[in-house]
């Protein structure tokens, strides 16, 4: 089959929405099927959303038998047999209007763009023939706001056959960006909380120094310079295997994120347990509490508590991490139901 | 520097234009800088789709990047600030191919009127650009002759030089490239019978279609040239392609008009190669100087057969041509290091 993957992107920034992508190419090239890809800059400010709504709107891509659509704008590109793995929406004009993550003031003119932009997101996921979503919480939005069903489809990390687990050591560890969202800063304050010796790797690079700085400036306030190691760089997969294989447990807790990120599937992939909180969002799909992690609350004292659990109950701990290649299982989560579904 | 290189996609095709958007890509990082190829589509049936797919060339917003670099029409037309186009093509079935009757645009107003829009898109866009290049001398003077702008040639390197030396002469003459009529692999079988018995031909590189495949395996056959005509249909090992122009006696291209001096010729002037082409070839004759570089015929069969003949004849002044071709093309100075540098000026 001839397929054509089309998202949006933000030029020189990479991230999870392109892995997706480019991921789903590979697979789709060795089931046997010609694939492009196509990714459209796209910019959310409100002045400039309608005319690149337009641009996609004019794009021709019928020399596919089927386009896959992923990251807004590039649902609205018109074709017969429009297929979505719909990732998250234009969010400022969505769950986090009433946040300061909007960006634009909350007046008539503002509110005008916001429901029209309701409306033609409407139109546009209606004329697919199937629209899937990464999350459950991505799911619940297109019903709330779009009144549109959907059927979650659990984004597999690549080549998943390639993590492992070894007898654990002492370090929780925790590989995404470093981002005051991703909450490393929790991680640090719950470790002087902690009764037990645990360590801490945190490894990522940050869009900007301030945040990584920061964390680096706290470990030493803390004086925790031998139990905490700051890594602020794109790590190799190599390493990051490695450092999963070894570890007691990963952690990985976003604030309130819309899918369950790739951190703590790759964490299950190794057989290891991730420690999470009860405002991680989509993550909360994945982790459950006592079965193939924690999920504690949001402070330094309870994350403290879990990671002395996780440190003191290693048979249990381990147990857990087992557990959590079985829920990948349970959730569907591979590569030949991927493609399954959205060849259908 | 973030460099932005902005080609065109048309979907499940490959070819000269996206290697060179890679290779520029690889090059501007070697120099440096980050680079990231933008991909638009574009599908020029039916041609009344051609404005709204100009309109969303221009409709598009490339925050983030600090220099674009744009090669093909309509994606040359995105909306940028520091725009440098390196021209590959502009849109030939409103310009010189409408001329020669040769259009997809319909006949009558709406076809004046879809040629007008194209023409203030271009010309708009060649007025806000920082400069102007073209991959070749016929695709300046067109813009000249058409929208009336300047430019300068920067012919495009060629990527992979190391493996086109220290070749011989093994006394076939090789013709490759994408397998086509407008290429024209059959003028050169064709000429083939009137050429001297001695006179060997190899043909390598991939049909276009399964058709242009039959149709030229048809013609050496009723010509009873199997003995004489190797064909290697099909898209070529970069090695393999490498060692058929370092092995052949001669070159020979004969596109039908073609924008560029061409990979082919590029490549065999990198090998030392003399070269032979046509009066109507286009670009190419930048590089094939007759009885000096190699033999520009008539493209009609016996001015073919006669130009072939000649490889043959004259080792010795073969070779010598072989070696003014490499020598012309070298004087161009065309490396990556001055490509990328001239891009950023």
């Amino acid at each position: 089959m001839k397929i054509i993957l089309c998202s949006s992107s933000v030029p020189f920034v990479n991230g999870g929405y392109r892995n997706i992508v480019d991921w789903l190419v590979t697979m789709l090239e060795q089931g046997g099927h010609k694939v492009e890809r196509l990714f459209i800059p796209q910019v959310d400010e409100p002045d400039l959303l309608f005319r690149q709504m337009a641009a996609y709107r004019w794009m021709d891509l019928s020399a596919a038998d089927r386009i896959i659509c992923f990251r807004p704008q590039a649902h609205f590109i018109p074709h017969q047999h429009k297929v979505l793995w719909f990732i998250h929406h234009l969010r400022s004009y969505y769950d986090l209007w009433d946040s300061p993550y909007r960006g634009f003031p909350d007046d008539a003119k503002h509110r005008r763009i916001r429901d029209a932009l309701h409306d033609a997101d409407t139109a546009a996921l209606r004329e697919s023939k199937k629209i899937f979503t990464n999350s459950q919480v991505v799911s619940d939005r297109l019903r709330r706001f779009n009144g549109v069903a959907s059927e979650v489809l659990y984004p597999p990390v690549f080549n998943s056959q390639r993590f492992f687990c070894r007898q654990a050591n002492d370090e929780i560890v925790c590989i995404c960006r470093l981002e005051h969202h991703k909450r490393q800063h929790l991680l640090i304050e719950a470790l002087r909380h902690t009764k037990k010796p645990v360590r801490l790797r945190l490894c990522g690079t940050s869009a900007t120094e301030g945040y990584p700085t920061h964390l680096k400036s706290l470990v030493g306030e803390l004086g925790l310079g031998d139990r905490v190691r700051v890594d602020n760089r794109w790590i190799s997969e190599e390493e990051k295997v490695e450092f999963l294989a070894g570890c007691l447990a990963a952690a990985y807790l976003p604030v309130d994120e819309d899918s369950y990120g790739y951190p703590s599937l790759e964490a299950a992939h190794s057989s290891k347990a991730t420690l999470t909180t009860a405002d991680s969002g989509g993550v909360l799909e994945l982790i459950r509490d006592g079965v193939n992690g924690c999920v504690a609350e949001p402070n330094p004292q309870a994350l403290a508590e879990a990671m002395d659990r996780l440190y003191t109950d290693r048979s249990h701990t381990q147990a857990m991490g087992k557990c959590a290649q079985d829920r990948l299982a349970e959730l569907n989560i591979s590569w030949d139901h991927t493609i399954d579904r959205l060849l259908a | 520097m973030k460099v932005l290189i902005v080609n065109n996609i048309v979907p499940f095709l490959w070819g000269g234009a996206e290697e060179l958007a890679v290779h520029l890509q690889h090059n501007l990082e070697v120099s440096g800088h980050e680079a990231e190829i933008l991909r638009i589509p574009f599908q020029w049936e039916p041609a009344t789709t051609i404005p709204s797919q100009i309109l969303m060339a221009r409709a598009l917003e490339l925050g983030n990047a600090d220099r674009v670099i744009a090669l093909k029409f309509p994606a040359y037309l995105v909306r940028h600030p520091q725009k440098t186009l390196w021209l590959l093509h502009q849109y030939r079935q409103a310009y010189d191919l409408y001329e020669a009757g040769q259009t997809n645009l319909p006949a009558g107003s709406m076809g004046d009127d879809l040629r007008a829009f194209i023409k203030r898109a271009d010309d708009d866009c060649f007025k806000n650009c920082r400069r102007i290049y073209t991959n070749s001398e016929v695709t300046q003077q067109r813009l000249a002759t058409y929208n009336g702008f300047d430019a300068q040639v920067l012919y495009p390197p060629v990527n992979d030089p190391e493996l086109f030396l220290g070749g011989s002469d093994d006394g076939y003459i090789f013709a490759g490239g994408r397998i086509n009529g407008m290429k024209r692999q059959h003028l050169l079988v064709q000429a083939l019978s009137l050429a001297e018995k001695n006179v060997k031909l190899l043909i390598g590189g991939p049909p276009e279609t399964p058709e242009d495949e039959r149709q030229l395996r048809e013609t050496v056959q009723r010509a009873g040239l199997s003995d004489r005509v190797k064909l290697d249909l099909r898209f070529l090992p970069r090695k393999t392609y490498a060692e058929y122009v370092k092995h052949a006696s001669a070159v020979a291209y004969l596109p039908y008009d073609e924008d560029s001096l061409g990979y082919v010729a590029m490549e065999a002037a990198t090998a030392s190669k003399a070269l032979i082409t046509t009066t109507d070839s286009g670009g190419i004759l930048g590089l094939v100087k007759d009885n000096r570089t190699g033999w520009v015929a008539e493209p009609t069969l016996p001015s073919l057969a006669q130009a072939m003949n000649q490889v043959g004849r004259d080792p010795a002044r073969t070779k010598a041509y072989g070696k003014a071709a490499r020598e012309l093309w070298l004087s161009f100075g065309v490396t990556w290091e001055h490509t990328v540098e001239a891009l950023l000026r």
